[in-house]
């Protein structure tokens, strides 16, 4: 039976999948615009600037689903989830625009790369990938592949820092430096948005303390609402 | 949608547009329906006319407080028969209406069983015996065995008419209030028969009043069965083991004569009846009325349904 | 309405409750009300199956489910007003604190005072006042004192919202009230006998929205003082108004939690099914 909340559902799962496949593409082309030194920007800008767009139409579309059919249940979780992911993949538009921009500022610089960024970079490609499929299943087992992703991402960011302030190649530590940050940040989107799958199908809130290292502090309590 | 448009105007054709024809039809009816009520009223609109129209004339204070002169001499009065009426109205009501609405009582609160449904068979059965039976009855039961006519018998027998009238119309009129507040009372913890006497009663007490003034009217002009218990007299009342004298009788027994005066004595007692009947009917729906206030009114006028 | 399977159900008894849905409660509130094993059926037909439930204290539980799964049943079976259907038969215990309210021993008159109910189209008495409506469980019980009368009815009207809007006529018939207000008059007589726990069924699904907020606000506000059980078929109001809420489907017991929980995360299919309006 055609419950009246089905049809926004759909429209929301729509705009989600477009959301998704222009998430990976705009990472893909930003991540080989500096391991392969293709300028992108243009490209990504305006996948980006397309991501955010839709990203406001989810917003109306939750917020008016809230208004009209007061959800509860399963509904419930994926309209409150579908706000934060859709906000994540709006942070990946920006970040791989951003990731673009380095490449215009600085230039050709696939001179610049090294093993951990290769692989950083490889592993973000992944995750990324992971975490869209996670969506789209609902498959919350690959929430332990991409917390893994993540960690790597850490501690690699934590690993070179340090390295690049005894660098003597000023633009290849910059650029590495930028990169490096904007690739954390991306690992931890991930997460978050691995975590709200998580509460689609579990019902759960799953702080993950480990998750964020040092910057943000983990929640108080664990309650469960 | 699998009814397509076309097919909706085809339905919206179906329907008759003779729209006049059907009016003049409607108001065919209507005139049917006001005709036959005139019809039916006519002949009670002109009864009361003719009792009006002959009784006036005899009317005066002497004839509503004499008793009766010789046969045939025109002087005197009906009071002993007035009289009379009352007092067997009120003495078959203080026997007929309370066992009767007990009754009613017990058959609408109490009665989803066999015993209750054999008791209100044989109550409309009762209501409609012929009113000489029961006359005879109470001949039997009280004047033969006391060997004597009397006012006990009178009574007797004018409640028996009216106590399945009543107990028929306290039960329906009981039935009427809504189950709701019966379940009300019992959530606030109530006893079985304050409910029924607090609440429900109050909610049927215009539909009760209504059965009782019925009855009350059926009784005040029955002849047969005065006949058979309390005769008739020409003097006023004397005590309860005597016969006595009521306006029935008196109206029965004038009519007989072949004097002109006893005639226009006998339109006069008629037409005297006819008032203390209504009377009784108007004064009471006016008593209940005013105590409650102008709603009560309202509900009174309503009859039995009781209803805003 | 595609037929649900009953398979897909899993059979309720309280062992399989998880221990959060009542293990939290426990410590922080008693039950005021536990019904235990109740069976309830008209002749051959089973109504209610072998229900327990057990009511928190001074807080609402909300019993929700298709039309015909018996919570109406199950919950006029709290206050005994079945012993007033001829063929209703009601096997179990219902434990008012530590009084078991079907034992032989227990008068049933007495302690339907405990256990007050307000009923889905409100029945104000429609010959009387709005004061003797109020008292009409104390003054037809006995009770005489006038000041102590007018205390109780001022009492019962405010908590019932409803001393502002009439205080300055109380002598008005009850049936002069609109609607919602004749519903607050239901509840302020109800409340005028001191009951411990408060049944509801339906309160607000005859009056108009502005009503129904009005009692919301007055459950709300209640439950403070009274344990509140509310049968409802409005989910939204179940969501606003309730602590607990308890999923009935053809006269099992499906699920019972906090209503958040309930709400939000339903561990019971036919339950989410439910609640997200796939049938009912």
């Amino acid at each position: 039976m055609t419950r009246l909340i089905d049809p926004s559902l759909q429209k929301l799962s729509f705009i989600m999948a477009e959301m998704g496949d222009m998430v990976i593409e705009s990472i893909s082309l930003a991540i080989d615009s500096y391991l392969d030194g293709t300028n992108t920007k243009d490209k990504v800008l305006e996948l980006s600037d397309a991501i955010r767009s839709k990203y406001f139409d989810v917003e109306d579309l939750t917020f008016d689903m809230l208004l009209k059919f007061q959800p509860v249940a399963d509904d419930f979780r994926l309209i409150r989830s579908s706000t934060e992911i859709s906000y994540a993949f709006s942070r990946f538009g920006r970040y791989a625009y951003d990731i673009t921009l380095v490449r215009d500022l600085f230039g050709d610089i696939s001179e610049c790369k090294n093993a951990s960024l290769v692989e950083s970079s490889k592993k973000v490609k992944h995750m990324i990938k992971e975490a869209v499929l996670s969506f789209a299943e609902l498959d919350v087992r690959k929430a332990v592949a991409i917390r893994e992703d993540e960690r790597f991402i850490d501690a690699i960011y934590k690993e070179r820092l340090p390295k690049l302030i005894e660098s003597n190649n000023t633009k290849c530590a910059l650029a590495e430096a930028l990169l490096l940050r904007y690739l954390e940040r991306i690992g931890d989107h991930a997460v978050f948005m691995s975590d709200a799958i998580n509460y689609i199908v579990t019902g759960k809130h799953r702080p993950s303390e480990d998750r964020i290292a040092s910057h943000t502090k983990p929640k108080e309590s664990s309650l469960d609402l | 949608m699998t009814t397509t448009q076309q097919r909706r105007l085809e339905y919206r054709a179906l329907f008759k547009q003779n729209v006049g024809k059907r009016l003049a039809v409607d108001k065919a009816v209507r005139i049917i329906i006001f005709s036959c009520v005139i019809i039916a009223i006519i002949p009670l609109g002109s009864i009361l006319v003719e009792v009006f129209k002959n009784g006036i004339t005899a009317i005066s204070y002497e004839f509503l407080t004499e008793v009766p002169g010789s046969i045939g001499s025109g002087e005197g009065g009906i009071g002993p028969a007035i009289q009379g009426t009352l007092i067997i109205i009120g003495l078959s009501s203080m026997i007929g209406v309370p066992i009767g609405v007990m009754s009613g009582i017990f058959l609408s609160e109490y009665g989803d069983n066999q015993l209750a449904r054999t008791i209100r068979f044989f109550n409309d059965v009762f209501m409609e015996f012929p009113s000489i039976v029961l006359g005879i009855f109470a001949f039997l039961m009280i004047v033969l065995i006391l060997g004597h006519f009397s006012v006990w018998a009178g009574a007797f027998a004018l409640s028996l008419i009216m106590f399945p009238i009543v107990a028929r119309t306290t039960e329906e009129s009981l039935k009427m209030v809504p189950v709701t507040y019966r379940e009300a009372g019992t959530a606030l913890g109530l006893k079985k028969w304050v409910i029924t006497f607090r609440i429900v009663i109050s909610g049927a007490k215009s539909g009760m009043i209504t059965g009782i003034l019925l009855s009350v009217s059926r009784i005040g002009g029955e002849t047969a069965p005065l006949i058979m218990t309390i005769l008739g007299s020409s003097q006023f009342f004397s005590s309860m083991d005597v016969p006595m004298d009521a306006l029935p009788l008196r109206i029965w027994r004038l009519s007989l004569l072949p004097y002109d005066s006893a005639q226009l004595q006998g339109w006069g007692a008629a037409l005297v009846l006819i008032i203390i009947i209504l009377g009784i009917n108007l004064g009471v729906r006016y008593y209940f009325a005013n105590k409650k206030g102008s709603i009560f009114g309202r509900l009174i006028k309503q009859g039995v349904s009781g209803k805003k | 309405m595609t037929a649900l399977t009953t398979q897909s159900r899993p059979s309720l008894d309280n062992s399989s409750l998880s221990k959060e849905d009542y293990a939290g409660i426990e410590i922080e509130k008693k039950y005021k009300m536990i019904a235990e094993n109740v069976t309830i059926s008209y002749g051959d037909f089973v109504a209610v199956k072998n229900i327990t439930m057990k009511f928190p204290e001074k807080s609402v539980t909300a019993l929700i489910g298709p039309s015909g799964c018996g919570k109406t049943t199950f919950l006029r079976c709290l206050n005994r007003m079945h012993d007033m259907t001829k063929n209703a038969q009601v096997e179990g215990k219902v434990m008012l604190d530590d009084i078991d309210l079907y034992d032989k021993s227990v008068d049933p008159i007495y302690h339907r005072r405990k256990v007050g109910m307000v009923f889905q189209k409100p029945n104000p008495f429609p010959t009387m006042s709005i004061y003797d409506n109020v008292v009409a469980g104390l003054k037809l019980n006995g009770v005489k004192d006038k000041k102590i009368l007018d205390e109780i009815v001022e009492d019962s009207l405010k908590m019932a919202y409803l001393w502002d809007e009439v205080h300055n006529d109380l002598k008005k018939s009850a049936i002069e009230l609109s609607g919602g207000q004749q519903q607050r008059l239901c509840i302020a007589r109800a409340l005028a006998i001191q009951p411990e726990v408060l049944l509801m069924d339906e309160p607000a699904s005859a009056l108009d929205p502005i009503a129904t907020q009005k009692i919301e606000e007055t459950i709300t506000e209640l439950k403070k003082e009274y344990t509140i059980i509310i049968v409802t078929h409005n989910m939204q109001q179940a969501v606003r108004v309730s602590d607990f809420t308890g999923f009935m489907y053809l006269g099992d017991l499906i699920e019972f939690r906090e209503t958040k929980k309930l709400f939000t995360d339903p561990k019971n299919e036919l339950t989410a099914k439910y609640v997200q309006g796939h049938f009912g």
